[in-house]
């Protein structure tokens, strides 16, 4: 994503998005790079285009509602809508600097 | 969502029970390894040498790996199980006939108590198999991994169809050639047509997803699947109608080249891996890979003979069998234990609790100080007890076969500590 492209309100989402962990990597989601495009449409709707780290990951059904839930937490009103998608197909060129210091590359 | 399959988990009811009855049999084997260990220094085909083989590759790994495998299907076929009615019936069936089945062989009754067992047996396997294929069945995904576990399931029934046979002809006598014969070619087929292939089937999917490796060469498990397939089909051909003594070696070649292949792809999704540290289930799952080429070499020298005493060979056969069931298979799911049980208790108490309440990781489910003490045993144990058969030591065996005792007791501990886990309500931050 290129944060230069959204708003304040989107940048925020993403570091609350932070406390979503994948259990298995042990890692945020978006230091992951699982988050490809995060967009806040200005009327309580965020949506979420995605992918795991693997097709047919066993957790994807979970990470998705902690996504959901972190976001009604904090936002309770608001809608959130995620699309999973697996083109491009997710690979460590994705994961942020932070990322890849816990993973030891 | 584009090809999102994570809905398709069996319900933990399904799965767990296999995980305990296989923590249970674990502790019998090591008991009853630990009672006969001098049976390791007699010849291979004793009843109670067959007795802990059928607990250890039935009751421990068969069981472990049919749990395992209900909660895998939905990441190896992406698509849910057939029946969880039918899992959860052929589940109790396969107990009563393991326990059945062991227990004929550890009294030696061969022709009042084995047939009935064995039947027991079949039938109960035979349900698995039928599962487990119409999952196949309703699956859009066909690829080499879940070719190669379709293989095996299917080996896994001539397996089986063959041990009754067997079974059978200690009543009926039937058979031509003598017992052994055939019991070579159960063995054989069973350890490498049903273990070798669906760990190769199964490990394929899951070892790079937990070592997080991509870009990996598919077609080294293309062959692994040809070589291996083509060698077991040569493999029967030539014991039931050809009987031609060279075509061993054919054999051999071409199980060892598949073998090779699959560790080679192995060995690419270690060196390719993002996580550089492996937890103790990945130790335990990377030693499992490695020590496979064990058994390749000890093969080669079971067929080549090089005019070893008989009582040396027989030796050697035990060893050969040992490096299979304990250095290969158990290593691998002691290993894989760790690494899928927790996912599987962690899904059922916090899939919905996700968000709303600070979670543990799975990895807190058990107890890892046990987890290391139990890696280091069991490295104890599949180095000692080896050695003492070899030397022909009974007093190494037997210290041997005490550290897996230890190893199985605090196996179960883990496995409860796993099973028995209560979510604690602690608010989120």
């Amino acid at each position: 994503m290129n944060k230069q492209q959204i708003t304040e309100f989107e940048l925020k989402t993403l570091e609350l998005l932070k406390s979503v962990m994948d259990p298995e990597i042990e890692i945020n989601i978006v230091d992951l790079g699982l988050i490809y495009e995060l967009y806040y449409d200005g009327d309580k709707k965020i949506n979420i285009v995605m992918t795991f780290s693997t097709p047919a990951c066993p957790l994807g059904e979970t990470i998705i509602s902690n996504i959901k839930e972190t976001i009604k937490q904090k936002h309770p009103n608001f809608e959130t809508v995620i699309d999973v998608v697996f083109h491009p197909q997710w690979n460590n060129t994705m994961v942020s600097e932070e990322g890849r210091k816990i993973l030891g590359l | 969502m584009n090809g999102l399959k994570t809905n398709n988990a069996p319900n933990s009811s399904v799965v767990v029970p296999h995980f305990i009855f296989g923590a249970i049999s674990f502790f019998l084997l090591a008991v009853m390894l630990f009672l006969s260990s001098s049976n390791l220094l007699e010849v291979y085909f004793n009843n109670k040498l067959v007795a802990i083989t059928h607990m250890g590759v039935l009751g421990w790994a068969t069981m472990i790996i049919f749990g395992a495998l209900y909660q895998l299907i939905p990441v190896v076929f992406e698509t849910a199980l057939f029946s969880e009615k039918l899992a959860k019936f052929t589940f109790w069936i396969s107990v009563f006939s393991v326990c059945f089945l062991c227990y004929s062989f550890w009294v030696a009754s061969y022709t009042i108590l084995l047939p009935y067992a064995s039947l027991c047996m079949f039938f109960s396997l035979l349900l698995f198999v039928v599962n487990v294929l119409l999952s196949h069945q309703k699956s859009a995904i066909k690829n080499w991994s879940s070719r190669l576990v379709v293989a095996a399931i299917i080996w896994l029934l001539i397996t089986e169809i063959l041990g009754t046979l067997v079974a059978l002809n200690f009543k009926f006598n039937f058979f031509n050639e003598t017992h052994i014969h055939y019991l070579k070619i159960h063995a054989t087929i069973g350890l490498v047509g049903w273990f070798l292939l669906l760990i190769i089937g199964v490990g394929s999917t899951l070892i790079p997803m937990f070592l997080i490796s991509h870009e990996l060469n598919k077609n080294k498990l293309k062959a692994s699947f040809y070589f291996i397939n083509i060698g077991l089909l040569l493999f029967i051909l030539n014991g039931f109608f050809i009987n031609v003594s060279s075509l061993i070696y054919i054999n051999w070649l071409l199980i060892a080249f598949g073998v090779l292949f699959f560790v080679s792809f192995i060995f690419d999704s270690f060196k390719k891996r993002m996580r550089k540290k492996l937890d103790v289930g990945m130790q335990y799952s990377m030693i499992a890979i490695a020590s496979i080429l064990l058994p390749i070499v000890i093969s080669s020298v079971l067929i080549l003979r090089f005019n070893i005493q008989f009582e040396l060979l027989s030796r050697i056969t035990i060893f050969y069998g040992f490096s299979i069931l304990f250095g290969f298979i158990t290593t691998l799911i002691l290993g894989q234990t760790y690494k899928t049980l927790p996912f599987i208790i962690w899904l059922d108490r916090y899939k919905k609790l996700v968000g709303k309440i600070k979670t543990p990781l799975p990895r807190e489910l058990y107890s890892n100080r046990i987890a290391s003490i139990q890696f280091y045993l069991y490295l104890i144990f599949i180095i000692l007890t080896p050695i003492g058969v070899l030397l022909n030591q009974e007093i190494i065996v037997k210290l041997g076969c005490f550290t897996l005792l230890l190893v199985s007791v605090l196996y179960m501990m883990n496995v409860f500590k796993i099973i028995l886990h209560k979510v604690k309500p602690i608010e989120n931050e």
